[in-house]
């Protein structure tokens, strides 16, 4: 027991001279310990000493192999004779029978040692592995659960060698042509290999390098190949890993090939849902237009005050026409990312009054209540994308809100910036949606669905208000339903007006 | 004395505008609502001859709130849609609407359809049968109101106007265009969906089993036939 556990002790220098010292003298130890106990403590005779060095000699073969059990067998036999045999103290052997007892002595160590280090090095086999079905098992895991990246391949590559502890590793992806490095050590001109075993698909071994090529293939289509440096696997192991590369690849492809479909798909349904919603923005002005000319045209006795009515009502709708031209263009500018202030400095009530005049026509008998606190600055914005702005959230508060509820417009200053509030009196906006409903497209699922408009209007007040460097906040108000802000910093220089 | 009632239903106050005047030039009496709900209101109120309803409106849309006045009222409807689609045009009839028009329209069009749709078809009222016993059902034509198994129905205008003419002519197959001109107007022909629409309402308010039509059958490609059993 005292040469095990000193040989644990010795174990853990890693160097090679000294592990092959820590188990010369374990050895030594071992059969010096059972030669003190038979001629020190007890007196025992020759036949049980024997076995005692026998136990000996397989304790240290199952410990730690052949040799070892073979210098110990050689070294029980030496003491065996020395101190034990007759005549003791010497080497002689003096008893023919001895000599028949020391040599079956010998080879019965021998063999023993033998078939104890085979069925150590056996056990040492099923664990390796057991250790490489292990790794395997990480490596899918970490592979096929991971989230999609940018590349996976490269991901696929960083993992095995993490997993496996190689020191230099390269996949070659055959689809994209890529190769994908991987570990602290290069793999210098491997890549025409790579792409020779990916074709040919048979693996290279070059043990000068210590290096391993693998072909990577599923049901015989090649999808790569896999360049290893230091590989302690075995060839199962090879294989599996191999597969699973190529599985995963593939299945990457296939999921790249779905996300690209539904892409394709969603943007087909959000441009036939803007254009749906801009084909009944423009039909409802061309419908009064219409209305109005052709009355005008097919009725020869109208009176003048009728066809003054209606010609008015052309004029306003045409005007209306223009604007929602203007709006789809900065529509499309904004959607491009392509938005230009053209700054000015403007009391709110500038900014806000426009927006509230194009409402006029729209508001239909609602209260719509101004208040605006005494003391602000003037604000440095684009007075168009203002109204612009603006008039998204008067036009949402309208639609959103029972028929004839007011709607009120605030504006107040809080430290550095100009607030603007819209509110109205719907059912306000759930807290889970509160982030949503800024999202292009985004429509509530419980809007009715006769509400006309493309889910745009709150994101492009959203992108107006952070072209201003500001930003836009929903909540719902204490006394009921929903109230929109919109915070527009105020400028230094003109902090002081 | 005006040439009719007609209640305007459009959230586009603009579209309103034009329609009042164009209408008050025209002889009608034209009052507005803003919303469903708020024609469904005026409807219960007063009376009114016809009903231009938009069909996309917040709150309650056109659509229903065409069922809703229907449920209660034969007062003609005509439906305004925006897109030209087939299957809009027949939900707009299913739900109770007499015609509908397209936006944008021309005034003209929008006038001669109400014309249609307040003229009652060139049938003397006392002609063909005043009431008709059928296996089941039990249609009176002065009052407009049919009975099948005891249960009590009322038949919309034109519905009735559609009726009347099939069972004036009986088992004769009407072609489709004849019975579009005559229960609809001159201006009519094409619209084989108001036919498909209107017989199926009637079928579910005079057959015992609609799923297999007894008296309103179809003649395909050609038109309609009433079945008139031998009367006693």
């Amino acid at each position: 027991m005292f040469a095990i556990q000193l040989s644990t002790w010795l174990w853990t220098p890693a160097s090679r001279a000294g592990v092959v010292a820590s188990r010369l003298v374990a050895v030594i130890a071992t059969t010096a310990a059972i030669t003190l106990l038979g001629t020190r403590i007890t007196h025992i005779n020759a036949t049980t000493i024997g076995f005692a060095y026998l136990v000996g000699v397989l304790v240290v073969a199952t410990r730690w192999g052949f040799a070892e059990a073979l210098l110990s067998s050689f070294l029980a036999v030496l003491c065996f004779n020395f101190f034990f045999l007759p005549p003791v103290g010497t080497f002689n052997i003096v008893h023919p029978q001895n000599w028949v007892a020391l040599f079956a002595f010998l080879a019965t160590s021998v063999i023993a040692s033998q078939l104890s280090a085979r069925a150590k090095q056996r056990t040492q086999e099923a664990l390796d592995r057991q250790k490489e079905m292990e790794r395997l098992y990480a490596l899918s895991r970490a592979i096929l659960l991971a989230d999609a990246s940018d590349s996976p391949a490269k991901r696929i590559a960083d993992r095995i060698r993490e997993i496996f502890d190689f020191p230099a590793l390269a996949l070659y992806d055959c689809t994209t042509g890529q190769i994908h490095r991987s570990g602290p050590v290069d793999l210098p001109d491997i890549d025409d290999t790579l792409r020779r075993v990916s074709e040919q698909e048979k693996r290279i071994s070059d043990s000068a390098r210590n290096l391993t090529v693998i072909p990577i293939h599923l049901s015989g289509r090649p999808i790569g190949s896999l360049a290893i440096s230091g590989v302690t696997l075995s060839d199962p192991a090879l294989q599996a890993l191999s597969n699973l590369v190529a599985v995963t690849l593939e299945k990457v492809r296939g999921q790249e090939a779905a996300n690209r479909a539904e892409a394709a798909r969603q943007s087909q349904e959000l441009k036939s849902t803007l254009l749906d919603a801009l084909a009944h923005e423009f039909k409802t002005p061309l419908t009064a237009i219409k209305a109005a000319t052709t009355e005008l045209l097919s009725s020869p006795v109208a009176g003048a005050e009728e066809q003054r009515e209606l010609i008015t009502i052309v004029d306003e709708e045409a005007d209306r026409l223009g604007r929602l031209v203007t709006e789809a263009i900065q529509m499309a500018r904004i959607e491009a990312g392509k938005i230009q202030l053209k700054t000015g400095l403007y009391s709110v009530e500038a900014l806000i009054s426009p927006a509230l005049q194009q409402m006029n026509s729209m508001t239909e008998g609602r209260t719509v209540s101004v208040n605006i606190s005494g003391d602000l600055p003037l604000i440095a914005a684009d007075q168009e994308l203002m109204r612009m702005a603006l008039h998204q959230l008067l036009d949402n508060a309208l639609k959103y809100s029972p028929p004839g509820s007011p709607i009120a417009v605030t504006a107040e200053k809080a430290q550095l910036h100009v607030i603007i509030s819209v509110s109205d009196q719907g059912p306000g906006i759930r807290a889970q949606e509160r982030s949503r409903i800024f999202e292009k497209f985004y429509r509530s699922p419980g809007t009715p669905q006769n509400v006309t408009g493309a889910g745009m209007g709150l994101a492009i007040a959203l992108e107006i208000a952070r072209a201003h460097g500001g930003n836009i906040q929903v909540e719902n108000n204490p006394a009921g339903g929903a109230k929109f802000s919109i915070a527009i910093p105020v400028g230094e220089e003109e902090g002081t007006t | 004395m005006s040439a009719g009632r007609i209640l305007v239903v459009d959230d586009e106050p603009q579209i309103r505008r034009v329609m009042r005047t164009s209408l008050v030039t025209r002889g009608y009496e034209a009052a507005e609502a803003r919303s469903g709900e708020e024609a469904l209101e005026k409807t219960r109120a007063g009376r009114y001859d016809l009903v231009l309803l938009d069909i996309n409106m917040p709150g309650m849309g056109g659509l229903e709130a065409c069922r809703a006045i229907r449920s209660g009222s034969d007062v003609a409807i005509i439906m305004l849609t925006v897109r030209n689609a087939e299957e809009d045009k027949v939900e707009a009839l299913d739900a109770g609407a007499d015609d509908y028009v397209t936006k944008p329209f021309g005034t003209p069009e929008l006038l001669a359809r109400i014309r249609a749709a307040l003229r009652r078809a060139p049938v003397p009222s006392d002609a063909g049968p005043q009431r008709i016993h059928l296996e089941e059902t039990e249609i009176d034509f002065p009052s407009r109101r049919v009975s099948v198994r005891g249960r009590q129905t009322r038949l919309t205008p034109k519905e009735f106007d559609l009726l009347r003419f099939l069972v004036t002519h009986p088992n004769k197959t009407i072609p489709h265009r004849e019975l579009l001109q005559a229960v609809w107007g001159p201006e009519y022909g094409e619209e084989l969906e108001y036919l498909r629409v209107f017989i199926n309402q009637l079928r579910k308010k005079i057959e015992p089993n609609p799923a297999k039509p007894k008296y309103l059958l179809t003649d395909p490609w050609v038109g309609y036939r009433f079945a008139l059993p031998k009367q006693d």
